[in-house]
């Protein structure tokens, strides 16, 4: 019996229970300290703070799900039933706006809503001087994060609910119309329904998201969950607070995180691709009809993408003497040093560790790839900080002992360790996209080319890599989108004199520059729009 | 993105192809990953400053400081408080040296915390007043916490000897605009408010404040100012170098035109006087450069580091025989600041100051 475990035993296996150990670790950080006692601060939180807190986090929630619902299902409608001018051209430039971080958008809602903001200017050029200021609706504070938050997610939403209303089967759509239902009717009876798990994961993950969303709301002012365990673990130094409200988020966003990948299962059931799939015939809107349509979708275009460029475009133009401050050549490399680093140990450790469970087909080791991919779920700042506990905990209790130099300068403020906290944060994009590549190839070529005499470090060598080499691609570009946009982890982890395009937007906002934040920011988002429209044909797949 | 994963799953026309290609792709990553780890080793004197200001104008500063002394200047910026728990983490193996920030009660708060050594030198001692520094902190430029009035709405009349107590006063109902209560500039001023009249009354006071408000509080200092320039409200309370700033063109024509139209006033010029406050820093307790981080402490109280100061930042000079800035001398210098509340002692009242506020609901 032994024996048996034994065998399965071997490098892999030990690598691929190794990463999930490290991956878990900030997890378990934040989990461990439920229990320790709090500081007199909790106390006054408590009565205080926790109650505005939670209201606030949940409010944003509520709003960003309805919004990002309406323009997500309805934009995807649209182009998915009905063809009309632009509407090739709105199915992949919805999806740009990927590209433009919530805090982004947040500069550029306050630029141009603020008192003596754009639409100030705008308004005084169009009219003459005038009293505008009153009359200018203000995006601040609650509604100014809904608003930023709802229009850089709502692609999530609209990306899965597209896919799952074009593989909606035409037979479907026809019995309704056999029944005499109305457009209206077969959209909410038949159309609406079908579609639900996929709308369903699109919003969960948009609320993943929104609740671990730290520099839009840091920015408005609003306190939510995330930025009380910012302020009670960072300006408070109750650790153990922090851990305690991280674990109160922690349990809902798991809650949705099994939301999501329950409704991802369905959502698979759902699409039946084979037997009754009929390509559905588009039905072209003509007249005003298709100029309502076309006007929509633009709308959307423009106020999710355009809108934030064009705004940090004209600030960028107006001061040109921050732009020319810009320290271009170091922010690029530092970005693709990080972006780089980050995709080749992401994606290698993710084989080897998809390549270990495959070997072993163990259902512990499985269990505990699921845990540790829960790493996406955790916000940014959370895994910072839980990181840099774990190793003065570390550093403090073991390293010590073996009467070895301090390691702390070697993981803190240093680019080792903003490439370990990456791993930890984005390993679940890299560890799924391997994983999903692998369903694809079945065991029996394995086994084939073991026959053949191959080892297992040659089956994986000449193989699995050429065979998956589309994916690594994809992942990385992925992982790199990602890893520009980023901002609180970089913001804690980075080492001297180390810049990316996303802390120095950051930072000039802060210190209410925002008109210097606008160049590096206006990068961040072309640089990101490239990666995005590289891979929009995957992520468009039909 | 993580979305996308899903739709991956057709990769599969890859042919296996090896070529040297990869080998060399192999060898330029390795390159890439150890100049990556050394870059960072440098050798010779140098100094690390953990700054939350982030100025242009500081980094240009600190070059300077170089080329005079040699000692080369590492900067991590960041927010306050987290490169405060930055530091406190890495402890003894702290390789900060130095550690600036804006508002004396962060500074007092990180000095109480035992976080800093004695940054004192007889430079240092002569350049600043007393009363902006303690032993192991020192201020490196003043601001002062004033009020800016439509002069439209409100008449000088209205204006007569009014104080920070008097922003209570139910004569300003609906007509006042100030930050949040998280604002710590705004608890540096209630510091001294409970400092001067105690608790109890700085509590009400707070009270008083709050239904004074023309908003629920928001925004930074310049949208403060800039909510009286557009008619949303009568009073504003902001620092000194944001009207300066608007003034001075850099935020725009349109803001330059606002600012305009709000006129500066110092509170207090009949009894303790006007509400300062310091941006400054200090030598760390583990600092691995002690003597090179009082050397940059003293070249930033240098004459020809104030100066550039000042003009790029609008903030007031530490030391005797520099002139602010024009736009900021516009707005009155020969004003009575207020001396007697140490900057020292707001770290001591930053915590009732903020009890005060809070139970009034001031946001």
């Amino acid at each position: 019996m032994i024996s048996i475990y034994l065998r399965k035993i071997n490098i892999w296996y030990l690598s691929s229970f190794l990463i999930s150990i490290a991956v878990a670790i900030p997890i378990v950080t934040v989990f461990s300290s439920f229990f320790d006692s709090t500081s007199n601060y909790s106390d006054i939180i408590k009565n205080t703070f926790l109650y505005d807190y939670l209201i606030n986090s949940f409010s944003l929630l509520i709003g960003v799900l309805f919004l990002t619902f309406i323009i997500g299902v309805s934009s995807a409608y649209l182009v998915s039933f009905y063809k009309f001018t632009g509407s090739n051209f709105f199915k992949w430039a919805l999806i740009l706006s990927f590209a433009v971080p919530a805090y982004i958008y947040a500069y550029s809602l306050t630029a141009f809503f603020e008192n003596y903001g754009t639409a100030f200017t705008i308004l005084k050029n169009l009219f003459g001087e005038g009293d505008y200021n009153s009359k200018i609706p203000k995006f601040d504070g609650m509604i100014g994060a809904i608003v930023a938050i709802s229009f850089s997610l709502f692609g999530y939403v609209y990306v899965l609910t597209r896919a799952s209303f074009h593989y909606q089967s035409q037979n479907l759509i026809e019995l309704g119309k056999n029944l005499g239902f109305s457009k209206q009717k077969s959209f909410f009876k038949i159309i609406l329904p079908s579609a639900r798990p996929a709308i369903v994961a699109g919003l969960s993950l948009v609320a993943m998201e929104t609740l671990s969303d730290f520099g839009s709301v840091s920015f408005f002012g609003i306190s939510t969950l995330t930025t009380g365990i910012y302020n009670a673990w960072i300006s408070f130094d109750d650790l153990t607070l922090a851990n305690q409200l991280s674990f109160y988020l922690l349990i809902f966003i798991l809650g949705l995180f099994v939301l999501e990948n329950l409704s991802r299962k369905k959502a698979q059931y759902h699409s039946p691709t084979r037997g009754g799939f009929k390509k559905k015939s588009l039905t072209t809107l003509h007249g005003y009809k298709g100029l309502l349509a076309f006007s929509f979708c633009f709308l959307i275009f423009f106020i999710s993408f355009l809108f934030p460029v064009l705004q940090m475009l004209y600030w960028t133009i107006i001061f040109p003497k921050h732009l020319i401050d810009l320290d271009l050549i170091n922010l690029f490399s530092n970005t693709i040093i990080l972006v780089l680093l980050s995709s080749i140990v992401l994606i290698s450790f993710a084989f080897i560790s998809n390549y270990g469970n495959r070997l072993s087909r163990s259902k512990f080791l499985e269990i505990l790839t699921t845990f540790s991919i829960s790493g996406y779920a955790i916000p940014g700042i959370i895994l910072a900080v839980a990181f840099i506990t774990f190793i003065s905990w570390f550093d403090k209790n073991i390293v010590s002992f073996f009467d070895i130099k301090n390691i702390k300068p070697i993981f803190i403020g240093s680019i080792l360790g903003l490439v370990i906290v990456y791993f930890i944060r984005f390993y679940s994009l890299a560890s799924n996209g391997i994983k999903s590549g692998y369903l694809k190839i079945s065991y029996s070529i394995d086994e084939s080319a073991y026959l053949l005499g191959y080892s297992k470090f040659k089956t994986f060598k000449n193989i699995h890599i050429p065979y998956l080499k589309n994916s690594i691609l994809l992942i990385g570009i992925l992982i790199s989108i990602e890893i520009i946009k980023e901002l609180p982890i970089t913001l804690i982890m980075r080492p001297f004199n180390f810049e990316t395009f996303a802390t120095q937007a950051y930072i000039y906002a802060s210190q209410d520059l925002l008109e210097a934040a606008a160049a590096p920011s206006l990068f961040l988002i072309l640089i990101a729009s490239f990666f995005i429209l590289i891979t929009s044909r995957y992520i468009l797949k039909d | 993105m993580r979305l996308i994963i899903i739709r991956i799953e057709n990769n599969s026309q890859s042919q296996i192809k090896m070529g040297k290609k990869r080998n060399k792709l192999k060898k330029i990553t390795i390159y890439t990953i150890f100049l990556t780890f050394f870059a960072n080793l440098s050798f010779g004197a140098e100094v690390n400053v953990f700054s939350a200001r982030h100025y242009d104008s500081d980094i240009q500063l600190y070059k300077k400081f170089t080329k005079k002394t040699g000692i080369k200047v590492n900067v991590v910026s960041g927010k306050d408080k987290a490169l405060q728990k930055r530091i406190m983490e890495e402890g003894e193996d702290s390789s900060a040296d130095i550690y600036i920030t804006a508002d004396a009660g962060r500074l007092g708060a990180f000095d109480a915390k035992g976080m800093f050594q004695n940054s004192m030198t007889s430079a240092i001692k002569e350049a600043v007043p007393k009363n902006f520094r303690s032993t192991n902190w020192t201020g490196i430029a003043k601001r002062a916490r004033i009020m800016y009035y439509s002069p439209e709405r409100v008449n000088t009349n209205e204006l007569n000897g009014m104080t920070y107590e008097g922003l209570a006063d139910p004569k300003w109902k609906g007509r006042i605009v100030i930050r949040k209560s998280n604002n710590i500039y705004n608890q540096s001023l209630v510091a001294s408010l409970v400092k001067n009249n105690g608790k109890k009354s700085t509590c009400e006071w707070s009270k008083g404040v709050v239904a004074n408000m023309a908003r629920d509080s928001k925004g930074n200092d310049r949208a403060q100012i800039l909510a009286v320039a557009a008619g949303e409200a009568d009073l504003a309370v902001a620092n000194t170098y944001y009207l300066a700033l608007m003034l001075s063109g850099q935020k725009g024509a349109e803001q330059q035109a606002a600012a305009k139209k709000v006129l500066p006033f110092f509170p207090n010029q009949d009894d303790r006087g006007t509400h300062m406050n310091i941006s400054g820093g200090g030598v760390l307790r583990h600092a691995p450069n002690p003597e090179n981080a009082k050397k940059l402490l003293e070249f930033l109280l240098t004459k020809e580091a104030q100066e550039h100061i000042v003009n790029n930042t609008f903030e007031y000079p530490m030391i005797e025989g520099v002139e602010p800035h024009d736009l900021v001398k516009q707005m009155g210098i020969g004003f009575k600041q207020d001396l007697n509340t140490k900057v020292v002692n707001y770290e001591k009242n930053q915590s009732i100051a903020l009890e005060c506020m809070l139970s009034a609901r001031w946001k």
